[in-house]
């Protein structure tokens, strides 16, 4: 195999491994892929270090090592691209890909997601089956929807305008609390505190919460605990603008 | 008796599907699979719920439906050629302690603003960071049960 060619093709697995960083994948599975797509395209070892915001990975071949480096920038998450790119590995792997395929196709991933318009209805439903599941009655359901839809448009609103998501939980957090309190100044509901509690679980990060802990079962024990410190603070600035509404409200 | 527990366990797998799709969408999970991730979700969270009915701790009984959710998944990522993961996280939000998780930093801030150590509310605070934390490690480690016990030294896909 000539220079060049390993060159080529070390690119084309940081790329995989940092996209899969990029959008959510966890490290076990991050290593698990770009080992493979390694493999399968004709390298002889792949060793990969994985930090809370960059990647460092080295190829070798015939005695010939390669290290680079990538810097990660979260995306949020998109499972989209995580399955794509599983596929691209597979592929790749049973010998139906090659170099130029498997190039071809990496440059062709991009992340899409839903419309707003299905997000913003479908996870005020889930609130309000969350309020259900917890015990409220039928008007704290609707006090949960019409709180969980309001905050979903507003965080949506904020993502696109590219402020810090610490920000973007803070207000939603507060907007979300402002409208849930209506449960407590009028009496349509035997339980406020219910609505209260559950419009807010849209803002749970259950996802990097999760992915914390299997990171840190499965061995990669700074990235997990990087993860589980960027949720708490998550859940920390959203409880920051809860306080404030509940303030304002004077239930606190 | 038997009739009561069938209905709750209907009720609660229709009730937490719902969100099971609803945060699926959040995390751009391909349109063909939600269907399976809400079977999913639906599957586990009354499995959770049919266990505490019969007077189990929340935290086993995470960990038992987290590991039908987690062989479930495996049995759909190994028919469809997608990574059972992504299944897996839109099926255990439903079971998230994101009640418990909330009302640990509530507590956190109550205290602070109390300026002085107040038990009642340190033993509240305590109560639920430690529910927080152990209901999450049930919820990944019994995730992870599959891999830990069957794909040691193989690969699921």
């Amino acid at each position: 195999m000539y220079a060049e060619s390993q060159n080529d093709i070390t690119r084309l697995v940081v790329q995989c491994a940092q996209l899969l960083l990029a959008y959510g994948a966890e490290s076990e599975l991050v290593e698990d892929i770009s080992q493979r797509l390694g493999k399968a395209l004709g390298l002889a070892s792949i060793e990969i270090s994985i930090s809370s915001n960059s990647l460092v990975l080295t190829s070798l071949v015939h005695g010939r090592c390669i290290t680079t480096t990538r810097r990660i920038r979260a995306h949020g998450i998109n499972m989209m691209v995580v399955c794509e790119l599983q596929r691209i590995c597979l592929l790749a792997e049973k010998g139906i890909y090659g170099v130029n395929e498997v190039r071809r196709r990496l440059s062709r991933v991009e992340p899409r997601s839903y419309p707003a318009k299905a997000v913003i209805p479908m996870i005020g439903l889930s609130c309000a089956s969350f309020c259900h599941l917890l015990g409220g009655d039928v008007m704290a359901c609707m006090l949960t929807l019409l709180a969980s839809t309001i905050g979903m448009s507003v965080r949506l609103f904020i993502a696109k305008h590219h402020f810090n998501l610490l920000v973007n939980f803070s207000i939603t957090a507060f907007c979300i609390n402002i409208v849930a309190q209506l449960g407590y100044i009028y009496p349509i509901t035997d339980t406020p505190q219910t609505a209260m509690a559950a419009s807010v679980l849209l803002l749970v990060p259950g996802f990097p919460l999760i992915n914390a802990i299997s990171d840190m079962v499965k061995g990669h024990m700074s990235v997990g605990i990087a993860r589980w410190g960027q949720a708490s603070l998550l859940t920390l600035a959203s409880v920051i603008g809860i306080t404030i509404a509940m303030q304002i409200g004077g239930i606190f | 008796m038997t009739d009561s527990i069938i209905f709750l366990v209907l009720h609660d797998a229709l009730f937490s599907a719902i969100p099971a799709v609803g945060f699926a969408m959040v995390f751009n999970v391909p349109k063909r699979f939600l269907p399976y991730c809400a079977l999913a979700g639906a599957m586990g969270h009354s499995t959770r719920t049919f266990l505490m009915h019969f007077n189990m701790p929340i935290e086993w009984a995470t960990f038992a439906a987290a590991a039908v959710v987690g062989f479930v998944t495996i049995h759909f990522a190994k028919k469809h050629l997608a990574p059972p993961l992504m299944y897996a996280v839109a099926a255990i939000i439903p079971m998230v302690p994101g009640t418990y998780a909330f009302n640990t930093v509530i507590a956190l801030i109550q205290l602070t603003a109390a300026n002085e150590i107040n038990p009642e509310i340190s033993a509240h605070m305590t109560l639920n960071a430690l529910k927080t934390v152990f209901i999450l490690g049930a919820l990944a480690v019994g995730l992870a049960l599959p891999s830990l016990l069957f794909y040691r030294n193989r690969n699921i896909l």
